[in-house]
């Protein structure tokens, strides 16, 4: 398996048969030069933070309301992609195709394009992320939802309940956990991308990044990617507390 | 028979029971399996019936062809005079709420409380968008917590289910089926996941609820000492065929090593507590 992968990478990167140019060489040559950005890189510049404070709150809003409002419209699509929720082949088909090709366009496709059709700022970079979570959250959760057990969808059609009377009252609130766990995992994805969608145009601290890296002023990158990081860092540990006590 | 318990007109109304009838009824599984074989009974309304059987003789197939779980391949079954094989959607939904049921597994929903696994039995008699937007009637409620009263589980209303013993599981859902204020009872195997004295508890509790509301009462159960001491009647089937149908209390051990085709085993007893 493992010899395989190396030599599939090795056969991939052989340019004799049009593979992927690795120029290694490049590398060495430009060391001096890349030398140089990191030591600026290991100077973060800390008198720029007060700047990055109102991006950084973008970014975060941006993360926030994406997450949430897939959240909120990731409750009938995953009901509807399940096979216990919904017993129809066609509908259950139907979304569950829809969601796997939101799933086959790259982010920073979503927000190219979006940016082009809505405007630079904010709102592209929000929809990016809501598009992005409303996949992540009904296909992993439907496909949990699938192969858990539901005896009491037995109960349900015995006491003669429609399908949307058993979703409510049972399968939902059985389901809660396996929600909360990809909403909090899909809020902590988005702080990540988010800080990148910026430089597509859409907003938050992504594009002052994206600024100051076209200055060279890269004691300020420095300040930014270690802002992002400390942000990231944290929202992921509130984010492991709370799910742990899902369980 | 019984006399009709005095907990108010309507529910003794909803509440008569039904007659059953299989009449030539075969069941083949899509993969083949006959699991019935032209088998015809008809049941009379408030008797108590237990169905005995080996394990893959077709006790649970006999039971669910009767609410319209298991569609029948031929034959017919008719519920209180309503003809089960044709009903769909609307009409078999309301059917079904006049049929209660319970499983062996209790199929409960662990992280929901007790009552509104009981209210589930309300189901049929509920408006979808009532369900959906969480506006239970307050009728409704009354019925949930007077079933949960009637099998001594009215402290554990906000429980969540999953965290009941067996025994408390399988008592919240006969109250589920009793909400719906049923004109029939089926049990699959009630008892079979239940510790002896738990099992006992639960079927006096199954048996006298039932026959404090009248009820027709079909039960699932490879114990026979149960079905001699609970029920009235006794069905045996052997590979889908029935092969026995008379008094339980009579049934003699002959008659069941014919019903198991082999010699009586310790396992088919539960036992004295
Ligand atoms: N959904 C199904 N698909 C295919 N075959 C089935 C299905 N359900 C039951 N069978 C088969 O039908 C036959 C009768 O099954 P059934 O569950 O009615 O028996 P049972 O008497 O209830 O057995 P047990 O005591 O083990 O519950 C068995 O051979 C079983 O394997
Ligand atoms: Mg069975």
């Amino acid at each position: 398996m493992v010899v395989a992968l190396c030599a599939f990478t090795a056969l991939t990167c052989w340019p004799a048969i049009g593979g992927v140019e690795i120029d290694l060489a490049g590398l060495v040559r430009n060391w001096s030069n890349g030398a140089d950005k990191i030591a600026q890189l290991l100077r973060p510049d800390l008198t720029f933070l007060p700047r990055t404070v109102a991006p950084m709150l973008e970014t975060l809003a941006m993360a926030v309301a994406g997450a949430a409002f897939a959240a909120i419209i990731s409750i009938p699509l995953t009901l509807a992609a399940a096979r216990p929720s919904n017993p129809n082949p066609l509908t259950r088909q139907l979304v569950r195709f829809c969601i796997n090709v939101n799933r086959a366009v790259p982010d920073l496709v979503f927000a190219t394009v979006l940016v082009a059709m809505v405007g630079v700022g904010t709102l592209p970079g929000f929809l990016t992320l809501f598009l992005f979570d409303l996949g992540v959250v009904v296909k992993l959760v439907s496909e949990a939802v699938d192969s858990a057990d539901h005896p009491y969808l037995e109960a349900g059609t015995a006491a003669g309940g429609t399908q949307a009377q058993i979703n409510r009252a049972t399968v939902l609130p059985q389901s809660w956990p396996l929600f909360a766990n990809q909403w909090l995992y899909s809020l902590e994805l988005n702080v990540r991308i988010s800080a990148i969608l910026g430089i597509v145009g859409a907003g938050g601290i992504g594009r002052l990044l994206d600024e100051r890296r076209g200055f060279f002023a890269y004691d300020d990158v420095s300040v930014i990617i270690l802002e992002i990081l400390v942000v990231v860092v944290v929202i992921e540990v509130i984010s492991n507390a709370l799910r742990r006590r899902l369980r | 028979m019984t006399i009709q318990s005095t907990t108010g007109g309507a529910a003794a109304e909803t509440a008569a029971p039904w007659a059953l009838s299989l009449t030539d009824v075969s069941v083949t599984y899509p993969n083949g399996t006959r699991a019935l074989k032209n088998v015809s009974v008809h049941i009379e309304p408030g008797e108590i019936v237990s169905i005995v059987g080996l394990s893959g003789s077709g006790k649970s197939t006999l039971i669910r062809t009767i609410n319209g779980l298991v569609p029948v391949t031929s034959g017919w079954v008719t519920a209180g005079g309503h003809d089960v094989t044709r009903a769909r959607g609307r009409a078999l939904r309301e059917l079904r709420g006049h049929v209660g049921m319970i499983f062996q597994g209790f199929n409960l929903a662990d992280r929901v409380s007790v009552l509104d696994n009981v209210l589930v039995g309300r189901f049929a008699h509920t408006p979808t968008i009532r369900t959906v937007l969480g506006l239970n009637r307050a009728a409704d409620r009354e019925l949930a917590l007077r079933a949960l009263d009637s099998v001594g589980m009215l402290e554990k209303v906000w429980t969540r289910a999953g965290a009941l013993s067996g025994g408390q599981k399988q008592r919240v859902a006969i109250a589920r089926a009793l909400s719906q204020e049923p004109s029939v009872m089926l049990a699959d195997e009630p008892v079979a996941s239940l510790d002896p004295p738990t099992a006992h508890a639960v079927m006096n509790d199954l048996a006298r609820t039932s026959s404090e509301r009248g009820l027709t009462v079909l039960i699932n159960i490879h114990l026979m000492d149960l079905a001699r001491q609970y029920t009235q009647r006794m069905i045996g089937l052997r590979d889908g065929e029935l092969v026995y149908d008379g008094p339980a209390a009579e049934a003699t051990d002959a008659d069941f090593e014919q019903i198991y085709g082999r010699p009586i085993q310790g396992r088919d007893r539960l036992g004295s507590v």
